[in-house]
């Protein structure tokens, strides 16, 4: 399974990107870490460039939610990337919020799997579960 | 590649012909003269400078020329941060300046163009992933006119492309497994084009009978010339250099200026803007200018009328000079979506070479340097400017290892 990582935006939070980077390889996937600062767009292109199964993406300093509505329409501009698995992770809000909500907002942004303040094992454990979902489906 | 060092510098003749005029230098002088184009530029050549070139052998005489007006190049790829990125950086690095792009997934909704292509190059994909072309790439190749075609894609999908494109040359790939670029081939292959078109344009390849070294395209020279430049300057990095000619504006820049994700090994980029010069290409500068929302404004400034656009006099090359000088900048602005957008911020100077140096004075250019920081990106940053009036830059890079 090959998944393209990274921090989206004007975010330079790297400690989780690291840790991600090799976790998920020790899971045994193909990386693709385009490290932080990376924009939207530089994500999608990317899964195009690898043929990626999925976007591991962080967020830390809270600017997600600024963007969160372009996903969609980004995402529509590009021809094969239906099946790609969309995650994101990290602080995904400014401050604090309820996390049933933010949740529901970033699945409705076009995300499959949103884990806001959770650990990376959890989360990876998550990804791994829903790849092997789709796969049987 | 010739080794420069094996010839002794100090006597040397350094020939540069542009599309607007010629230079040559020498230890102890440097001459331009106006190109002569009822004349082959040979002859036009011996005719203004016969007798400084007679004196020196044809082993120590360098030419480099942007005359040839180039290659045209025709990109597909598949993404616009990776391939058609990637392709485009080196293409500007390699000399090039005519350069169109296609994103492969809507390939169907481009038209055809009309020229020649000299070259189409074709890439996409990093090494583990395959199948990124199919049949829709073969149809519109086929109605496409090209003179050379090269892949640098995914190494899965060359024995595909190689059923499929006749005569196409395979180099290995421009993307690589950490999706970084990787230049040598490519650059290689597109600057030996270069060089077999100058072979080819009967004009230039006259050239080679008062010469035995390589003629080099022009911005090759000057960007070979850019990590030396503290050897004639007080340039502090990062820096910009600004070269606005008569047909295209060259800009090479430090790569600390790139909020980027091409990672080079170069220390400084280069970058085109065609149709952007002040005589081949006035026409589309002073559209481009007409279009910019700050020109007026700025013609205010320098105490001028848009009417100035239609007289022909000294004061009339100044303006469209410097109106040159402020939309490229604006161009490499987040305000102009070019392909690269440097942290113009950060830069600590601006260095302008060319014919540009011999008609504005530091002054005249500082000031448009200080509106374009003021009123495009309000910010007292102030750079310093420097001017090569001597094309001490080309005679550094056309020279060599002295
Ligand atoms: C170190 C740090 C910095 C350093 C970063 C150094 C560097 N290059 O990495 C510096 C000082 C530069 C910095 C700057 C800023 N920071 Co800061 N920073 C931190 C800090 C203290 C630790 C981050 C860290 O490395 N943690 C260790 C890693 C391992 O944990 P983590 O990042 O939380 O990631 C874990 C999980 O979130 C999860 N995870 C992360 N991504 C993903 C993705 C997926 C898919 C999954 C499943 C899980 C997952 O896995 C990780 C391990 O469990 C946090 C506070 C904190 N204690 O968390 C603030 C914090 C992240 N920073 C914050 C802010 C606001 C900033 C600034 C905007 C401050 C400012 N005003 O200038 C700037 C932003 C600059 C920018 N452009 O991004 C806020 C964000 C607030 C928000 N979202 O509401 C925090 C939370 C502090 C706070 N409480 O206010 N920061």
């Amino acid at each position: 399974m090959k998944v393209v990582t990274g921090v989206v935006g004007n975010d330079i939070h790297v400690v989780a990107n690291r840790l991600i980077d090799l976790s998920l390889q020790a899971r045994g996937y193909e990386v693709f870490n385009l490290g932080v600062n990376t924009h939207l767009e530089e994500f999608f292109d990317a899964a195009v460039e690898t043929g990626a199964d999925a976007l591991v993406i962080s967020s830390l300093n809270g600017e997600a939610e600024g963007w969160g509505r372009e996903v969609r329409l980004l995402k529509a501009n590009y021809k094969t990337l239906d099946d790609l698995v969309m995650m994101i992770g990290g602080n995904l809000v400014v401050g604090s919020g309820n996390t049933e909500d933010i949740v529901a907002r970033y699945k409705n942004y076009g995300f499959d799997l949103v884990c806001h303040q959770v650990d990376l094992n959890t989360g990876l454990d998550s990804l791994a579960a829903f790849l092997e979902e789709r796969s049987q489906s | 590649m010739t080794d420069y060092a094996m010839t002794d510098g100090n006597n040397k003749l350094l020939i540069d012909v542009g599309s607007t005029y010629f230079k040559i230098s020498t230890l102890d002088a440097i001459e331009q003269h106006f190109r002569d184009f009822n004349k082959g530029i040979l002859d036009d050549l011996m005719a203004k400078c016969g007798e400084t070139i007679s004196r020196f052998g044809k082993q120590d005489i360098h030419v480099c020329s942007s005359a040839n007006g180039g290659l045209s190049t025709l990109i597909i790829g598949v993404t616009n941060s990776f391939s058609l990125k990637y392709a485009t950086s080196i293409a500007f690095n390699s000399g090039i300046n005519i350069i169109d792009t296609i994103l492969y997934q809507n390939i169907e909704d481009y038209s055809l163009p009309s020229d020649l292509i000299d070259v189409v190059i074709i890439v996409g994909g990093a090494d583990t992933h395959s199948d990124l072309f199919s049949d829709s790439l073969y149809s519109y190749l086929k109605q496409l006119d090209y003179s050379n075609i090269v892949y640098v894609g995914t190494a899965r999908d060359a024995p595909r492309i190689r059923e499929n494109i006749k005569d196409v040359v395979v180099l290995p790939n421009i993307i690589d497994d950490r999706l970084h670029i990787v230049e040598e081939h490519l650059k290689a292959y597109l600057t030996n084009l270069y060089q077999q078109d100058i072979e080819g344009k009967e004009d230039i390849k006259h050239l080679y009978d008062i010469t035995d070294n390589q003629i080099f395209p022009t911005p090759y020279i000057v960007n070979k010339a850019l990590p030396m430049i503290d050897a004639k300057f007080s340039v502090t990095d990062p820096f910009i250099l600004l070269d606005i000619g008569g047909a295209t504006t060259d800009i090479h820049y430090s790569k600390d200026l790139v909020e980027d994700n091409i990672v080079t090994e170069n220390e400084y980029d280069r970058l085109v803007f065609k149709r952007l010069g002040v005589y081949k290409s006035k026409q589309s500068l002073i559209f481009a200018a007409q279009s910019n929302e700050f020109v007026y404004e700025l013609l205010t400034h320098l105490k001028v009328t848009e009417n100035i656009f239609n007289e022909q006099n000294d004061k009339a090359t100044k303006v469209l000079m410097q109106l040159a000088i402020f939309l490229v900048l604006c161009k490499m602005s987040h305000h102009g979506k070019s392909f690269i957008n440097l942290k113009l911020l950060a830069i600590n100077s601006i260095v302008l070479t060319g014919g540009i140096t011999k008609v504005l004075t530091v002054e005249e250019i500082e000031i448009i340097i200080a509106f374009f920081y003021k009123k495009i990106l309000t910010s007292d940053h102030n750079p310093v400017t420097v001017l090569d009036s001597n094309y001490d830059i080309w005679t550094l890079g056309a020279g060599g290892n002295q």
